[in-house]
């Protein structure tokens, strides 16, 4: 038992900033994903025995941050007006710049990205996954996964590289 | 800008993103991960037990065969923990001064309402004049209603002398409330 809550420690001491990273892409909120991993990290523990056996523990806590976010999402629907996506990444741009820890004009061109292909850039960015396990940990086909990473990574350039850069570059 | 150096820009502006959360609290939680789901995981060997008992009732020879066939989920379950941490599951508003007299057997002074209108009390209970904001999520550090059963989680350990908890819900499980009361022989027994 000891040797396992050891084993946890070490796991949750490597993999913890890369799964907030992960989480905090999916959702673009610091505090929802800072909660949303430690909930997700609790879990882990609970069923050690079992995840650490998964070929990728750290897309275990992702896969389940995000079915924890969701879980939430539909429980408050009713009573919570989900924000435009746009509106979020503006804000954030507005508001948190002076406090977050991440570039503002970085987090609003990925906030600007489907969900999807957020959750495909955050697995491939930050916990490296491959494409099979990314496609695996959001129950998709590779070949989806490579086209929304594509898409990603168009947009992402529109969006953050200056047009004269683009230009120069074609 | 190529992929590659798109990439580096994108995962270099998160290198300041850490967590913060102690390794301890994540065990602590995970403790409360594991209760959650004891609770049901007992509730669903009770009914099991149950329907072994009523199988081997109908199975034995010379039976009565006026036995009523038919599982009825237990109204509540109470199960108390190693911890002192005592958890209830509600799934039918029925028999509070049962469930009243259980909790009190597991050290909770405790007060139980149910029902529109609701069961009599001897005596009103009054709330509790301490640090209630503060006290009651250490009292009741879990709470998880629903319509179909609610869950709670209570720590009489939590409570200081001279207060009780209060379970107070009238028609619906998800509309359940807990509140912190002074104790008293009419409202908590003692």
């Amino acid at each position: 038992m000891r040797s396992q809550r050891l084993d946890f420690a070490e796991f949750y001491r490597r993999a913890r900033d890369e799964c907030l990273r992960t989480v905090l892409v999916s959702v673009g909120d610091y505090d929802a994903a800072q909660e949303l991993v430690d909930e997700a990290f609790a879990r882990a523990c609970a069923s050690w025995r079992k995840v650490s056996r998964h070929p990728a523990p750290a897309a275990w806590v992702v896969r389940t941050a995000l079915n924890v976010n969701v879980s939430r999402w539909r429980r408050r629907r009713r009573e919570v007006a989900v924000p435009d996506l746009g509106a979020v990444a503006d804000l954030s741009t507005a508001h948190e710049a002076a406090d977050s820890p991440v570039d503002p004009t970085i987090m609003a061109a990925l906030l600007r990205l489907p969900a999807r292909q957020r959750q495909v850039v955050a697995l491939r960015l930050f916990l490296d996954l491959d494409t099979g396990r990314t496609a695996e940990v959001l129950g998709v086909a590779p070949s989806t996964v490579k086209a929304h990473l594509a898409r990603a990574l168009t947009a992402l350039r529109d969006d953050l590289v200056p047009t004269q850069e683009q230009e120069r570059s074609s | 800008m190529n992929d590659h150096d798109l990439i580096t820009a994108v995962r270099d502006s998160f290198t300041d993103v850490h967590s913060g959360t102690p390794v301890e609290q994540i065990v602590r939680r995970s403790r409360a991960v594991r209760a959650r789901r004891r609770v049901p995981a007992l509730t669903a060997a009770v009914a099991v037990v149950a329907a072994a008992g009523l199988a081997v009732t109908w199975l034995l020879p010379g039976h009565s065969a006026t036995v009523q066939p038919g599982i009825h989920l237990t109204a509540w379950t109470v199960v108390k923990h190693a911890d002192g941490t005592v958890y209830v599951r509600i799934n039918q508003l029925r028999d509070p001064g049962g469930l009243q007299r259980k909790l009190r057997a597991d050290g909770v002074p405790a007060s139980v309402v149910f029902g529109n209108p609701p069961n009599v009390q001897s005596e009103p209970c009054q709330w509790y004049h301490g640090n209630a904001a503060g006290l009651l999520p250490k009292v009741v550090p879990s709470i998880a209603p629903g319509p179909g059963h609610a869950i709670l989680a209570i720590r009489p350990s939590a409570l200081p002398a001279g207060a009780g908890v209060q379970i107070i819900t009238m028609t619906n499980l998800s509309r359940i409330g807990v509140r912190l009361v002074s104790t008293s022989q009419g409202c908590t027994g003692s």
